[in-house]
């Protein structure tokens, strides 16, 4: 039997009330045929992951750690942000300081990576093209995940669209990738994670009907599904909801008042149901400190100094609305509209390894990627930082914390005496050095990190 | 308007590489390659996305070591093919062709397409 077709209210269980809220829709008619639309439409969402990301581009270049415990550690060497299988059975844990397994890496068993995200950045961006060249449409929702949006696409062609898919992102790019179908987003994140765990999907799990669903939702603990997590597990637990299926088989009622809107909504979409928009808003909000020049600049120095104003601007604003972000962009423009002059439009990402709102960590990002982008011989007339995926500053994920919280506290105490002494408006009284120009690496430990082979011309792949 | 005429310029990035999001670039160290034209120094275009084909120059990964090699689908001395082996040739009289017959542990990294060579020494 196919998911969600054909089903009333009262077959879901739910109240209209509750279907009207979560739509956020107002008059019946609108109600009705929304209600209809979701019955009768069945759209399919695959969730492209990539496996153990970090560690896998590290070893595109390093084919000898295949098959070895490898981590990457976070920035300044803190924390183990990323894990091979041979680390995760070795029993090494997200977040665990560098410290306590040092010894490990010490004597060889254990190979530790600092973390060299211009050489990540770029192979996302590779894998991203595939993608994004293969399907409609593309939703990346990470630096190493993506939903494919298959609209139009027959539902009987997609299991072998993505299996094509993992063997020419793995061919391609040497990235090893998983993908998840299903009818709703969260569901797909679901079948992702058997599509990775269990090596006879070959890649590519499809959760297609009610029988499946079922199967899969019974394997996978509450704290797994998206939208739930480490932090309420522990209350479902309590209340005696260990898998997913326990979850759904609550009645609406129950999951609303437990768990309010946000619950129902995941509790809709492991029905089959999807009614989690593309990137909600709070999830991808971000801000932009952007200025054009008053006269077209060239100056690589000149225009730096200007990038770290703007990132030095976000990150107070940051700090301001009590949130962090974890990706960091430059951007660049030409005048476009002098026909006579070069074009050029550039602009780069930096993902931090934990969300960040202090001015330096913001500004070191935004200068690496102005770096990334910047090119002599352009007259450049405007600039800008933008800072995205913001979350909540008391929702950063507390295991990245732990590794460098002396670090962390002591740049998060300057931002603080920063924007105390710095009015809103005028010229900031007091700046990062970096307002000059700084490296990303600058000041912070990178004992271990590898070449950036694939964006830097004297770091590429030595070939005897 | 004046820019909309002119011809964009000859953009290397487009005619060396087919498969941008697959084509890497690596730097020849050593001179195995040496009869080939290559050496020390220059610059090699590989792409991941081609499957070798019998005399292609390839890139592949030995006992810890990136190293260049022709690869054959026959023995370059008798000419034989032979089930389940192949050989990675060096273009340099001293390196000895090298027979490859554990195939499943073995795989190409990527096939060299171009070969980047600074002829100009001086700055």
């Amino acid at each position: 039997m196919p998911l969600s077709k054909g089903l009333s209210f009262s077959d879901w269980g739910l109240r209209q009330r509750d279907f009207a809220e979560i739509l956020n829709i107002s008059s019946a008619n609108h109600l009705r045929s929304e209600y209809n639309k979701f019955v009768e439409l069945m759209l399919m969402y695959a969730l492209v992951d990539c496996n153990n990301f970090f560690v896998s581009c590290e070893r595109v270049f390093r084919p000898q750690l295949e098959g070895r415990p490898v981590v990457v550690l976070s920035n300044n060497d803190g924390c183990v942000v990323a894990r091979s299988n041979e680390s995760k059975a070795l029993g090494i844990r997200m977040g665990t300081p560098f410290y306590q397994i040092s010894g490990l890496a010490d004597s060889g068993k254990l190979t530790a990576c600092s973390s060299n995200y211009v050489l990540y950045a770029d192979m996302s961006r590779r894998v991203m093209s595939i993608l994004a060249d293969a399907v409609p449409k593309i939703e990346q929702y990470s630096i190493d995940e993506a939903f494919l949006i298959l609209d139009g696409v027959p539902e009987d062609k997609i299991p072998d669209i993505c299996r094509g898919l993992v063997k020419k992102i793995r061919k391609w790019t040497g990235i090893p990738v998983s993908i998840g179908i299903a009818p709703t987003r969260t569901l797909a994140k679901v079948a992702s994670h058997f599509a990775k765990k269990y090596k006879g999907y070959n890649g590519v799990c499809v959760i297609d009907d009610e029988a499946k669903r079922t199967k899969a939702l019974s394997l996978t603990p509450v704290s797994e599904v998206w939208g739930i997590g480490r932090r309420l597990a522990p209350k479902l637990r309590s209340l005696g909801v260990e898998t997913a299926l326990d979850y759904v088989k609550r009645p609406s009622d129950w999951i609303r008042e437990k768990f309010m809107l946000h619950g129902l909504r995941t509790w809709m979409e492991l029905q089959g149901k999807a009614c989690v928009e593309a990137e909600t808003e709070a999830a991808r909000k971000s801000i932009c400190c952007s200025r054009s020049f008053a006269d077209m600049l060239e100056d690589k120095e000149e225009i730096s100094q200007k990038v770290a104003g703007f990132a030095a601007q976000c990150a107070s604003q940051l700090r301001k609305e009590g949130t962090a972000a974890v990706h960091v962009t430059t951007f660049l423009y030409t005048n476009r509209f002098r026909d006579d002059l070069d074009q050029y439009f550039p602009s780069a990402t930096i993902a931090l390894p934990a969300a960040a709102s202090s001015a330096q960590e913001i500004t070191a990002a935004a200068l690496e990627a102005f770096r990334m982008i910047f090119r002599e011989g352009y007259k450049y007339k405007k600039a800008g930082v933008i800072v995205g995926d913001i979350v909540s500053a008391d929702e950063v994920q507390l295991p990245l914390f732990g590794y460098d919280a002396g670090l962390r506290q002591k740049n998060d105490a300057l931002s603080r005496i920063m924007d105390k002494l710095n009015p809103v408006s005028a010229p900031p009284l007091l700046r990062l050095a970096s307002q000059k120009d700084a490296h990303y690496a600058d000041g912070i430990r990178c004992e271990h990190r590898s070449s950036r082979y694939s964006t830097s011309w004297d770091e590429l792949l030595e070939i005897k | 308007m004046f820019g909309e005429h002119l011809s964009p310029c000859i953009d290397l990035n487009k005619e060396l590489t087919d498969h941008p999001a697959a084509t890497f670039y690596g730097r020849v160290a050593g001179d195995s390659m040496r009869d080939a034209g290559v050496s020390e120094g220059d610059v090699l275009v590989i792409d991941k996305s081609l499957d070798a084909a019998d005399g292609d120059m390839v890139v592949c990964f030995i006992d810890g070591e990136f190293m260049m090699k022709y690869i054959s689908f026959s023995d370059p001395e008798t000419g034989h093919r032979e089930e389940n082996a192949m050989w990675l040739v060096s273009a340099n009289p001293d390196c000895t062709p090298l027979k490859v017959t554990d195939l499943s542990s073995f795989s190409v990294w990527g096939v060299v397409t171009y070969v980047i060579k600074k002829i100009r020494r001086r700055q």
